[in-house]
């Protein structure tokens, strides 16, 4: 679900912006860690939660406006280097800010323990950020499905032109955009960071598991987004059980085999 | 000869007089790893971030082959450019497939895919700690344990990578692969089977990584993790692209100033990558065309004002 999360939001950014968001990993990262610190700061789990997303959302914004805009024209390679440099930024500036040593957070005294499910005994906070996640990817579709702003948003990716002439601001969009793709990010980073703890690095392999997730939907695909999300996390954790080693390379084993079957990813159109 | 040969030969014969041997050795290594994968990305119009593959696997496999079964120095060159080439060819195949943002995000996810091998097969690759032990032998009866020689050797091959490189894009091959970056549409309706001859492109590009990565595994004597990792590939994108892409020497002036920066500054300071980060940054939203066309609008102001 967490893959899923992160897949949407990359497919939101690189749908309607065309752009390669290297720095979406690192934005996950980023999450983890103001949720880390609002704790700190507030001492309230669930308040914590609820800001750190949109902190990372607010720099999302910052980048989008600062970085991204001027670059619209430009060639994909250069807005390539611009995230990655920028995700480079990110890393470094947790390292400085934070310590590159790895932390760990507990969840909330609520969700520590163990739900006996029949079968098996379950970890509390593990349902509960497979619930959270099932809930925000359900809220995220509602959104870009239902209302006025997700139309708007699902016809920037169709075709901006015809946007823009309808006399939408195109770049209120793209930014608005951007800052929705950040904050799922940064909700994914805060709701990861109880089970696998935080170290700095933390984005670059979600990074990777976000672009097969996007690869596999199709650019711009919502719903093949979540689809491939699952698809990706249930293939991921079984093969872990029987070969942990090899649970991070059969992401991309997936991937490869989906690819050369069906080039056009599972659900693309393009 | 033209004048760009002649200053690249004095650069050459030049820089370890200047700069420490290592770092001059390193340059050129970089350089012909660039000139590879601006064959790519310049010419073809592709732009791979996957490159540290073709680079770490051939040194990892030549490294291996050095450690254990004591193979020669011409041997090992030779099994590094089929490695770089066959990995390439591997993953080029499935990356030609898609277009766009599609292909750069499948370079990068397989250069994971393989980064994420190395890192978990340790009995071969060291995982975390690399793989250390790596020999230099005999060229030819010739020692080059001294930093000098072993430059020497780099620097030869360097140049004879040029040189090549030169061929490659002034081939008819080379311009196919042009027109394709110029209008990939017109191509194929001129009857060029596109995804072959970005394969092409893509094996060659390999090939130059792999001896690029074999030279490296020499260089240092191990072959550390990040030699496959997906930064390795974002630093070669950026040599490149501060050099110049789409020119010759685009790629060499680029490594050029990314090494000599890169070395002197991370000595100084371990949090480089931050203002390698910043470096990005600047270039992508002020510099845009590197120093090459900095240089020839730099020519052009001043044949203008006379």
């Amino acid at each position: 679900m967490l893959y899923a999360l992160m897949g949407i939001g990359l497919s939101i950014i690189t749908g309607v912006l065309n752009i390669p968001n290297f720095a979406h990993g690192a934005l996950f990262a980023l999450g983890a860690y103001f949720l880390v610190t609002l704790i700190q700061l507030l001492g309230n789990f669930w308040l914590a939660l609820l800001l750190a997303p949109l902190g990372v959302g607010v720099i999302g914004i910052v980048i989008e406006y600062g970085g991204i805009r001027p670059l619209y024209r430009a060639g994909h390679d250069y807005q390539l280097l611009l995230t990655f440099g920028l995700s480079l930024i990110v890393t470094e500036g947790i390292i400085i800010v934070w310590s590159p040593v790895g932390m760990s957070q507990l969840p909330p005294p609520i969700l520590r323990g163990g739900v006996d499910l029949g079968i098996t005994i379950y970890p509390r906070y593990r349902l509960f950020v497979m619930a959270a996640a099932a809930l925000l990817v359900l809220g995220a579709w509602l959104f870009l499905e239902r209302t006025r702003y997700g139309a708007i948003m699902r016809a920037g990716i169709e075709d901006k032109e015809m946007v823009s002439l309808l006399g939408i601001d195109i770049h209120r969009l793209f930014t608005a955009a951007f800052a929705l793709g950040c904050v799922l990010a940064g909700i994914a980073g805060a709701l990861t960071a109880p089970i696998r703890g935080l170290n700095p690095w933390m984005g670059v392999d979600m990074l990777g598991i976000a672009f097969v997730v996007v690869a596999l939907a199709g650019l711009g695909n919502l719903l093949g987004s979540i689809v491939a999300g699952l698809l990706v996390g249930v293939a991921q954790s079984l093969v872990a059980l029987v070969w942990p080693e090899a649970s991070v390379a059969v992401i991309f084993g997936v991937m490869t085999v989906v690819l050369l079957v069906r080039p056009q990813g599972l659900f693309g159109i393009r | 000869m033209s004048r760009a040969w002649l200053v690249t030969l004095a650069t050459v014969v030049l820089l370890p007089v200047f700069v420490r041997h290592t770092i001059a050795t390193e340059i050129w290594i970089f350089a012909i790893f660039g000139l590879g994968l601006n064959l790519l990305m310049g010419y073809t119009g592709l732009l791979s971030f996957g490159q540290a593959t073709f680079f770490g696997a051939a040194a990892y496999a030549v490294g291996y082959l050095l450690k254990h079964y004591a193979i020669n120095v011409v041997l090992a060159l030779a099994i590094g450019v089929a490695v770089g080439a066959a990995s390439a060819a591997l993953v080029g195949y499935l990356c030609v497939q898609r277009s766009g943002l599609y292909f750069i995000m499948l370079t990068f996810a397989l250069n994971q895919m393989f980064y994420f091998t190395a890192y978990q097969w340790t009995t071969v690759t060291g995982g975390e700690d690399g793989m250390p032990g790596v020999p230099r032998p005999e060229v030819l009866g010739l020692d080059i344990h001294a930093p000098l020689a072993y430059y020497t050797v780099v620097a030869l091959l360097f140049v004879l990578a040029l040189w090549i490189m030169r061929r490659i894009v002034e081939s008819p091959l080379g311009k196919i692969l042009q027109s394709i970056r110029d209008n990939e549409l017109r191509a194929e309706a001129l009857g060029y089977n596109v995804p072959r001859m970005k394969l092409v492109a893509f094996v060659l590009g390999g090939a130059f990584a792999g001896l690029a990565g074999v030279l490296y595994a020499m260089l240092f004597g191990i072959v550390p993790l990040e030699a496959i990792g997906f930064v390795f590939s974002g630093n070669v994108v950026f040599a490149t692209l501060i050099g110049g892409s789409g020119s010759l020497y685009g790629p060499v002036i680029g490594s050029f100033v990314f090494i000599w920066l890169s070395e002197s500054v991370s000595a100084i300071w371990a949090r480089w990558p931050l203002l390698l980060g910043v470096a990005f940054v600047v270039v992508v939203l002020f510099l845009r065309g590197g120093v090459v066309e900095a240089w020839a609008r730099y020519r052009a102001w001043r044949h203008a004002s006379g």
